[in-house]
C-alpha cells in the first residue's frame, strides 16, 4: 500500500515536471506567454497534490520539488507578460490611438462625401393621384467635364422637379 | 578457478540491470528524459506544419490584442524553415529563430549526453549537476536574452 501511495505522489510529480516545463517554454515566448498561466496553474495544483501524497507516505520528493519550482517561476514569467500587453496597449493607445482614429474618420468622411458628390437623389412623394417627385443630380464628374467646357460657367447642382397628375 | 568469472559476468550483469532501474527513479534522469521528450514535440511541431501553406495553430496573442507584432512573432516560421534547411528565409520571419533553435538543439543533445554520463559515473553527479546548471542557464539567458529585455522591459 505505502509503495502504491509513493508510486502516485511520484507519478503525479512527472506530470507537474513536464507541464511545468512546457509552460516554462510558454512563458518565455511572449507569442503565447500569456495563455501560459493555465498550464502553470495546473502545475502548480499537480505538484502541490503529489507533494502532499508524497508527505504523507514519506516517499522522495524530487521531482515534485523541481516541477513546483518551474511551475511558480512559469507562471509569475506568465503572469508578467499581462504587464507587457497592458503597458504595450497604454503606450500604444497614448501615442498611437489618436492619430489612428483621426486617420481612419478622415478616411470615411472622403468616402462619404465622394459618394454623395456623385450620387442621384430621388425623391418622390404621392397623395392619392397627386405624384411629385424631385431628382437632384450631382454628377460631380460630368460637372467637370462641363466646366472644363465652358470654363466655370455652371457650378450648382442641376435640379429637376417633375409634377405629374 | 572456473566458477569465478562466471559469477563476475552474472554479477556484473545484475550490477547494469540494478542501475538503470534506479536510474529511471533519479529525479534529474526524470528531468532530462521529460526536457527531451518536450523539445521533441517542438521538433514535431515544427515539421508538421508548413510555412508555405501556413497552417499554423498558434496565433500570437500580444498582436491580436495590442495591434504591434511582438519579438517573438514568425518564430514558428522560422523553425519549420530552419529544419528544412532554409535558413536565409528563417532570418527573414525571425532574427532570434536560430539561436532559439541551436539553444533547443544543445539542450538535447545535453540531455542525453548528460543522462548518459550521470549513469555512467555515481562518483561525480553533484559535480555534473551543478555543470549542467551552469551551462544550461547561460545557454538560456545568451538564447532568450532579446525575449526576456522585451518582458521586462515593460514591467
Amino acid at each position: 500500500m505505502e509503495e502504491a501511495k509513493s508510486n502516485s505522489g511520484q507519478n503525479l510529480g512527472i506530470a507537474a515536471l513536464v507541464t511545468g516545463i512546457i509552460t516554462f517554454v510558454m512563458a518565455v515566448i511572449p507569442c503565447v506567454g500569456m495563455i501560459a498561466i493555465i498550464p502553470g496553474i495546473i502545475t502548480i495544483v499537480l505538484a502541490a497534490v503529489g507533494l502532499s501524497q508524497a508527505q504523507r507516505s514519506n516517499s522522495p520528493r524530487g521531482v515534485i520539488m523541481a516541477g513546483l519550482i518551474i511551475g511558480i517561476v512559469a507562471t509569475l514569467i506568465s503572469f508578467s507578460q499581462y504587464f507587457v500587453a497592458g503597458k504595450f496597449a497604454k503606450n500604444f493607445e497614448s501615442d498611437k490611438w489618436p492619430e489612428r482614429i483621426e486617420d481612419i474618420v478622415n478616411d470615411v468622411q472622403e468616402n462619404v462625401v465622394r459618394d454623395l458628390e456623385d450620387a442621384n437623389v430621388s425623391i418622390k412623394v404621392e397623395d392619392g393621384d397627386d405624384k411629385v417627385e424631385i431628382n437632384v443630380g450631382t454628377n460631380k464628374s460630368d460637372k467637370e467635364k462641363t466646366l472644363e467646357e465652358l470654363e466655370g460657367a455652371d457650378t450648382t447642382s442641376n435640379v429637376s422637379i417633375i409634377v405629374t397628375k | 578457478m572456473q566458477i569465478q568469472p562466471v559469477m563476475s559476468v552474472s554479477l556484473s550483469q545484475n550490477r547494469t540491470t540494478i542501475d538503470l532501474k534506479a536510474g529511471l527513479t533519479e529525479p534529474y534522469l526524470i528531468f532530462n528524459i521529460a526536457l527531451a521528450g518536450v523539445i521533441m514535440l517542438i521538433m514535431i511541431y515544427s515539421g508538421i506544419f508548413s510555412p508555405d501553406i501556413n497552417n499554423y495553430p498558434v496565433v500570437c496573442i500580444h498582436e491580436k490584442l495590442t495591434g504591434e507584432p511582438c519579438v517573438s512573432c514568425g518564430l514558428s516560421h522560422s523553425f519549420s524553415l530552419i529544419l528544412r534547411g532554409r535558413i536565409d528565409e528563417a532570418y527573414q520571419w525571425n532574427q532570434n529563430g536560430m539561436r532559439i533553435f541551436i539553444f533547443f538543439a544543445a539542450q538535447f543533445l545535453m540531455r542525453v549526453v548528460f543522462s548518459g554520463a550521470y549513469l555512467s559515473r555515481p562518483d561525480s553527479r553533484k559535480q555534473l549537476i551543478s555543470y549542467d546548471i551552469t551551462g544550461s542557464s547561460l545557454l538560456f539567458l545568451t538564447a532568450f536574452m532579446p525575449f526576456l529585455i522585451y518582458i521586462f522591459k515593460f514591467c
